[in-house]
């Protein structure tokens, strides 16, 4: 339950709405000032350099830490998760790491395994491959497993802690595809953790900046354009812009800071 | 169904494995055959003396009922062990203080020497029965609290956070997260409790009890019979044995399947 500490009294909130959340880990302050709202349905990337405090946002959000201070309504119910690494249970077959959410809710074995299978097969794993266990399959079949074990509970809030970033190009893309396709499908928010730019604007409806020391939220992007009709030409000229951003080049520490000169039309400044 | 066709399977290549441990045990008794050619049968009887003791004392009407009774009692002493060990080895590892104030306990009773307990059980409970099982339970508890407590002081932080941000209900967490990671703890104290349970039920039967192998090894003992007192410990350790490798194994293998094979 400590997911809903301090909630406001009232109505509970659709969506999430964090307002000046603080965090510190001993007399180290993490995250200062935080203020962000995720909608039903938004897709809002958070990248920021390492050590910036992102993850331990993003643990806040999934409720495995209580933020030292400020309020974090979270109307979410059902969330699904994927981690850097893909974390499956290494003494469950994959059918049945991919059920663990759907048996956490209390479904049926055999509905919960039905579902899971037809989850598996959309993610391109073959009977055999379902039948083994998590040592017998390759980083990119543990990552797919991982993908479905979040993907099958239908979540009305998907949180991506960087779990593409080990992946190769080709799988990275087959991946996104098909996070998209159900994304849009459920209408699930999603809170996506990144350092990788492209990623950041291939996938997002907005995307926040961070900056460390402690860490807070610099600045926010909209993008315009529907995910549906980003051609790879329109992303790679609009993460190229965003890297032109102050805030941008100063957070990732690269050469001084240019002036922002002139925003694209598709990424409008707060 | 996948299961049963894996049986048959799995139960050769186990029978397989065995071929490593007989030659093992042969090259045991070779080394036995040879201290008794120098020592003489009075002092070391051989195997071949031992073993045909073994069968007379086996085909009389007197080795057996003291084996099941000192098996009872391993048994039911052990099985009490593995149950209150386990459980609250488990639940002392799900916390900070409660491991923090067990493990010197732990330690504690793992020092205290089973013999001492014998001489408490002999006070409290008199002769028989409930002093030697009470020796035993003493004895393996902490061996198998101790396996538990470790297990679960391990398991993978990472993975107990996708159990909470799955939310996964308490009876999940249990049996879905930390028992399938506490057995692979749990089975080699379980294995060293066995050992512990005859050895302790032996050594408290010698001294307390009037039936069982310990006080037939105390009357052999007596009238100076050595190949019957080889006799008596060959037969313990063939059930000891006999419990590990048909029973505790197959059930570790089944269970552990999980696991990478080299």
């Amino acid at each position: 339950m400590n997911h809903l500490h301090a909630v406001e009294a009232g109505a509970p909130t659709a969506g999430l709405r964090i307002r000046g959340l603080s965090h510190r880990y001993g007399l180290t302050e993490v995250l200062a000032g935080i203020d962000l709202d995720l909608a039903p349905g938004e897709t809002l990337a958070l990248i920021g350099p390492s050590g910036c405090g992102k993850s331990t946002l993003l643990h806040l959000v999934a409720g495995l830490l209580v933020p030292s201070e400020g309020t974090l309504a979270n109307g979410f119910r059902r969330i699904g998760c994927m981690f850097q690494q893909p974390r499956l249970l290494p003494w469950k077959s994959t059918l049945d790491n991919i059920a663990l959410g759907l048996k956490a809710r209390g479904e049926a074995r055999a509905d919960r395994r039905e579902r899971a299978a037809a989850m598996a097969r959309w993610l391109g794993l073959t009977d055999e491959d379902m039948a083994k266990f998590p040592h017998a399959l390759s980083g990119g079949m543990q990552s797919r497993v991982a993908l479905g074990r979040a993907l099958v509970v239908a979540p009305d809030l998907l949180l991506l802690d960087e779990p593409f970033s080990a992946l190769d190009v080709g799988l990275k893309a087959e991946l996104y595809g098909l996070l998209r396709a159900r994304v849009a499908e459920v209408g699930s928010a999603v809170l996506m953790i990144t350092h990788d730019l492209m990623e950041a604007v291939r996938l997002a409806d907005r995307i926040l900046m961070m900056a460390p020391g402690p860490g807070r939220l610099v600045r926010s992007f909209t993008l315009s354009q529907p995910q549906a009709v980003r051609s790879e030409a329109w992303i790679y000229r609009t993460a190229g812009e965003l890297m032109e951003a102050e805030e941008v080049r100063l957070g990732f520490g690269l050469a001084d800071a240019r002036p922002a000169n002139g925003w694209p039309a598709a990424a409008g400044g707060r | 169904m996948r299961s049963l066709s894996r049986a048959p399977a799995a139960v050769l290549a186990y029978l397989w494995s065995g071929w490593g441990a007989i030659a093992s045990l042969c090259l045991f008794a070779a080394l036995w055959q040879a201290g008794a050619q120098v020592y003489g049968p009075l002092v070391l009887p051989g195997p071949g003396d031992t073993f045909a003791t073994l069968s007379g004392m086996l085909a009389g009407s007197t080795a057996i009922p003291e084996l099941l009774v000192s098996a009872r009692r391993a048994m039911v002493g052990l099985a009490l062990a593995v149950a209150v060990g386990s459980v609250l080895g488990l639940v002392a590892g799900l916390s900070l203080t409660a491991s923090m104030v067990s493990r010197p306990l732990v330690t504690l009773f793992l020092g205290m020497p089973p013999i001492a307990w014998v001489v408490l059980a002999m006070l409290w409970f008199g002769m028989g029965d409930a002093s030697v099982v009470f020796t035993v339970v003493v004895a393996c508890t902490p061996i198998v609290f101790a396996g538990a407590l470790q297990g679960t002081r391990t398991l993978d932080h990472q993975l107990k956070d996708l159990g909470r941000v799955y939310r996964l209900p308490w009876h999940m967490t249990l049996l879905d997260l930390y028992v399938p990671h506490v057995v692979s703890y749990l089975f080699p104290a379980w294995i060293t409790a066995l050992g512990t349970s005859w050895k302790v039920v032996v050594m408290a039967e010698l001294l307390t009890a009037p039936d069982g192998v310990g006080a037939a090894l105390a009357v052999s003992r007596s009238h100076l019979d050595t190949a019957a007192s080889m006799g008596w410990i060959v037969a313990v350790l063939g059930l000891l044995l006999a419990v590990e490798y048909l029973l505790l194994e197959p059930f570790r293998r089944e269970v552990e399947r999980w696991r990478v094979t080299a």
